[in-house]
């Protein structure tokens, strides 16, 4: 296998709080797969999706801005990201300031006040797409060790991290907006069994469910359900709102519609740790998952030390 | 005699403002697909929160062109769009609707038409964090969105997802402490203000609808 290659890494602000474990766990794994994360220094909050509302375009797309500026000033690697919404900003904002000359000239205008500049000449890639691409299955498979045999998984995908980029040559060419497949291959890499499972790019919500969930409930129930009736063990997903809003509303989804669902919901990064036979809280950060997923601590133990 | 005066619009009547379309088109980015929308309605059968939709995308870009300032920038339909996408990459004429959504919601808030909206409110406290920290404090937007509904009705947000917030703090996803900031705060309100001041510019030179 080739050397590990490098990338800058924006982690974005759900990795300090409501997605550390998939922060955890993606640094964990990510050197096993040959890839070197370097930090964007002193990165900002990219807008995610309702920044623009009080803020105004042109301040949320200078966010981003900002970031690429420094990003670039560290070098022309790839800026990796693994959330769903510092994707979407900060790979649309850079195709803007690659393609329209006048979101180049008004964000740098903005830039200009803090002495940074940015051409456009890096590339925002999602994390998943670089493990499909880059990495590819069979790197994968060679790590794993210790294979999740006998859970039964339901790929939720969610939005943003294939819509609306992934099908388009821009956002890596890697999967379809609809039917996509890589977190299935994900999920059998790891030696798990892959449900068919229908609202795989379903939308929870996103920010609405955070602050009118009244509106939004039922959308999160159908992914829920649809996963318990197809006997998942867990539901595995690689958006960071997306795995908060699915596990924090179950309580609210049986009190209003009288269900009894407790399903586990993990991103696919805490499955890679816990296949690759790495800690189960140090690595695949099971610990911060508010259901606690069972089987995969199970799974977990049996890991040859 | 002059005919106009006997035909002015009765009270009550809805306002046309056949300048707004074209502002759109100039000012919202993506705004300019509008005029090849052909009205086919993907978008709104595709969207997944369509039924809590007063108006959904197709009858509201119809309504923009016809001058419809006021209820469009009053739908609901710029508030509950929930940014899946759907619509975005199933349109085929290719109109960036959710985009479009999002520049009216902007609109909407600059224009003073949505002071009470959920969504506007979010947008307060999480662009405060924003612009103070550089980052977002999940906690901090969470408690300044549900007090700006008033004391009493904060506290009784804050109390209704109370267990969630417990558990958050259990599994050591609410992260406790003085919030996280970039070091470069001060330079990050520069390009802000810098940015705020552009658009200000821009939209003073292109005209408002």
């Amino acid at each position: 296998m080739s050397e590990g290659k490098k990338y800058t890494f924006y982690p974005g602000c759900s990795s300090q709080a409501s997605a550390t474990h998939l922060d955890k766990s993606l640094r964990a794994v990510a050197p096993k797969l040959g890839i070197e994360l370097e930090e964007i220094d002193d990165w900002n909050c990219c807008g995610a999706s309702v920044g623009h509302v009080e803020g105004g375009t042109l301040p949320q797309a200078a966010l981003s801005g900002r970031n690429l500026a420094k990003a670039r000033q560290q070098g022309s690697n790839d800026v990796l990201t693994a959330c769903a919404a510092c994707y979407l900003n900060t790979h649309g904002v850079n195709e803007k300031i690659k393609n329209d000359v006048r979101t180049k000239k008004r964000v740098n205008e903005a830039l200009g006040a803090a002495g940074l500049a940015y051409e456009g000449d890096l590339k925002v890639r999602h994390a998943c797409e670089v493990l499909v691409n880059d990495v590819g299955m069979e790197k994968i498979k060679q790590q794993v060790t210790n294979p999740l045999t006998g859970l039964k998984v339901a790929g939720y995908v969610g939005c943003q991290t294939v819509r609306p980029f992934a099908a388009t040559d821009a956002g890596g060419d890697y999967d379809t907006y609809d039917q996509p497949e890589f977190l299935d291959d994900f999920v059998e890499a790891c030696g798990a069994e892959a449900l068919d499972y229908d609202p795989k790019t379903s939308c929870c919500g996103g920010s609405v469910s955070v602050h009118s969930p009244d509106k939004t409930l039922h959308l999160i129930k159908k992914i829920v359900e649809a996963a318990v009736n197809a006997g998942a063990d867990v539901i595995a997903t690689p958006c960071p709102l997306c795995q908060q809003n699915v596990e924090m509303y179950q309580d609210a989804i049986n009190k209003k519609f009288g269900t009894n669902f407790n399903i586990p919901v993990v991103f696919y990064s805490q499955l890679m740790a816990v296949a690759f036979g790495m800690d189960a809280n140090k690595d695949a950060a099971l610990d911060r998952n508010m259901i606690e997923p069972l089987k995969l601590v199970e799974l977990a133990k049996k890991t040859p030390k | 005699m002059d005919a106009t005066a006997t035909t002015a619009a009765p009270a009550g009547a809805r306002t046309y403002d056949l300048n707004f379309a074209r502002w759109v088109y100039r000012n919202v980015e993506g705004g300019d697909r509008i005029s090849l929308c052909m009205q086919c309605g993907m978008c709104s059968g595709s969207c997944p929160i369509g039924t809590a939709m007063d108006q959904g995308p197709r009858k509201l870009f119809m309504m923009i062109r016809a001058g419809m300032k006021e209820a469009v920038l009053t739908s609901n339909t710029i508030w509950n769009c929930t940014q899946c996408y759907n619509c975005v990459v199933r349109c085929p004429r290719q109109i960036p609707v959710t985009n479009i959504l999002q520049g009216l919601a902007t609109v909407a808030v600059q224009e003073g038409y949505a002071p009470k909206q959920p969504t506007a409110r979010f947008s307060k406290a999480f662009w405060f964090s924003v612009t103070r920290f550089g980052r977002t404090d999940e906690r901090l937007v969470t408690a300044f969105y549900y007090f700006s509904y008033g004391l009493m009705e904060g506290v009784r947000r804050g109390l209704q997802n109370l267990p969630i917030a417990l558990r958050m703090v259990k599994s050591r996803r609410m992260h406790l402490g003085a919030p996280h900031r970039v070091k470069g705060a001060a330079d990050l309100r520069a390009v802000l203000a810098k940015a705020e001041e552009i658009e200000a510019r821009d939209a003073g030179r292109e005209g408002r609808p």
